[in-house]
């Protein structure tokens, strides 16, 4: 059986607190803005953000970016490739909430809502870019073109799943991304991309047998280090 | 614990229990090639970290505070104008379409108006254009006549001013009743310049003075 062709040994990659299936950090433990204070339930909270931006009030936006905002441009960085895109997609995101929170009508919920419109305004922000540069590439046109980021561990790790990321379809990224990368749930992902529960898992299955084929060095080089 | 086989790792990757996953994780401890796939299947997660940069923007709030201000007063702006047409709303809707009718009814009168009456208008209107055009022409040339008679009553006024044969004290008398006869003729035609009758007989008065300024001269080069 191949390895994966990662830079990291087994003990360094897979800390021993994390040896549970997701090994992920469920999203309430990394929400930019830290604890929540307030210690407020969850479903309240959204409901009052969703009420606090429907009357307008900036501060119930200033909140919901307080909250989420990091996350947000990290997904948007993500699927767009660079920090200033990114950064134009989150504020787009804020627009169209304030411009369509009278539409919203709460069957999922209000942040759900608000990163299923984050997520169409990356690709409708990569399809105008992708018209505006002509590139005729398909390959390049399906994926985003990963600027070097400030600081990261391992470059080249980061690097090679970025670079097969690229090659997986819009809806394996999308849900890999939010649940590995961003820590949301299936059910909170079903929500985003208006798919059902078992669609994601099964997609977020799929993606990762083909990360792990594309991040696999040849077997036959494997079998040579051996 | 629950018994597993290697068949069971891959539905367990897609969607196990907690319990399973844990039975998986006792199974791949006895078995080489179920820990090596588990290691490479959670090994994703983990370098799926390295994606994962939650730097904060504190510039980027303002933008968008900025922006969503703005996009507020737009939208102030905009039911402002709404306002506006708001009573219409409490109005029946068949009030509204009764409304809408007479509307367009009055419109369509008008425009018929509009279009049997201006032929009538426009020849009117083209009539006394032609009448004010002839009346700038008369009196320009008759101001250009007045200025040519001046013209020569000045060349005759040495003989007029002192007459030195009964003659042309005659002549000046004559010119004198003229130019009388031409001034009050003329405060008539001020006050209704359109009278043509008027007009003859002022240009038959300045012809008559013409000819008496002609005769004048006529004696003096004598």
């Amino acid at each position: 059986m191949g390895t994966m062709g990662l830079a990291l040994p087994w003990e360094a990659r897979i800390p021993s607190a994390a040896r549970e299936r997701g090994t992920r950090v469920e999203p309430s433990e990394h929400l930019a803005g830290g604890p929540n204070p307030a210690a407020m339930d969850p479903t309240t909270e959204d409901a009052a953000l969703a009420a606090g931006c429907l009357s307008g009030d900036l501060r119930a936006y200033e909140r919901l970016y307080g909250m989420h905002g990091a996350r947000m441009k990290n997904l948007a960085r993500n699927l767009l490739g660079n920090p200033m895109d990114a950064e134009d997609a989150v504020q787009e995101t804020f627009l169209k909430v304030q411009r369509s929170i009278a539409g919203f009508r709460g069957q999922s919920s209000f942040v759900t809502w608000t990163y299923r419109i984050l997520i169409n305004t990356c690709y409708d922000a990569r399809r105008s870019r992708l018209r505006k540069k002509e590139i005729a590439n398909d390959d390049s046109s399906e994926s985003p073109r990963p600027e070097p980021r400030a600081s990261v561990a391992h470059p080249s790790l980061r690097m090679a799943l970025e670079r097969a990321l690229a090659s997986l379809t819009r809806h394996q990224r999308d849900v890999f991304l939010l649940y590995e990368v961003q820590g949301f749930r299936h059910a909170e992902i079903a929500g985003m991309l208006e798919i059902t529960e078992t669609a994601s898992k099964n997609t977020l299955f799929q993606a990762k047998k083909n990360l792990r084929q594309l991040l696999e060095p040849p077997r036959s080089s494997s079998a040579e280090a051996r | 614990m629950m018994n597993l086989t290697c068949s069971d790792r891959e539905r367990i990757f897609e969607d196990g229990t907690p319990a399973e996953w844990a039975a998986l994780e006792a199974h791949a401890s006895g078995c080489p090639a179920c820990a090596e796939e588990l290691r490479a299947w959670k090994s994703l997660s983990v370098v799926a970290q390295e994606l994962r940069e939650h730097t904060e923007s504190p510039a980027l709030w303002g933008r968008i505070e900025s922006a969503l201000a703005e996009e507020d007063a737009r939208n102030a702006g905009r039911a402002q104008r709404r306002r506006w047409f708001s009573f219409l709303q409490n109005i029946p809707l068949g009030w509204q379409t009764i409304a809408a009718g007479a509307l367009v009814l009055v419109l369509t009168i008008s425009a018929g108006w509009i279009y049997i009456h201006p032929l009538d208008r426009g020849s009117d209107g083209d009539k006394s254009l032609l009448r004010s055009a002839a009346l700038k022409n008369v009196e320009s040339a008759e101001a250009a006549y007045i200025q040519a008679i001046d013209k020569l009553a000045s060349e005759a006024s040495s003989q007029l001013d002192n007459p030195a044969t009964p003659l042309l004290a005659n002549y000046h008398e004559k010119l004198m009743l003229l130019d009388s006869a031409i001034a009050e003729l003329r405060a008539q035609a001020g006050l209704n310049p359109s009278n043509a009758q008027l007009r003859y007989q002022l240009l038959a008065m300045y012809q008559e003075k013409q000819r008496a300024l002609e005769e004048v001269l006529e004696v003096k080069q004598r």
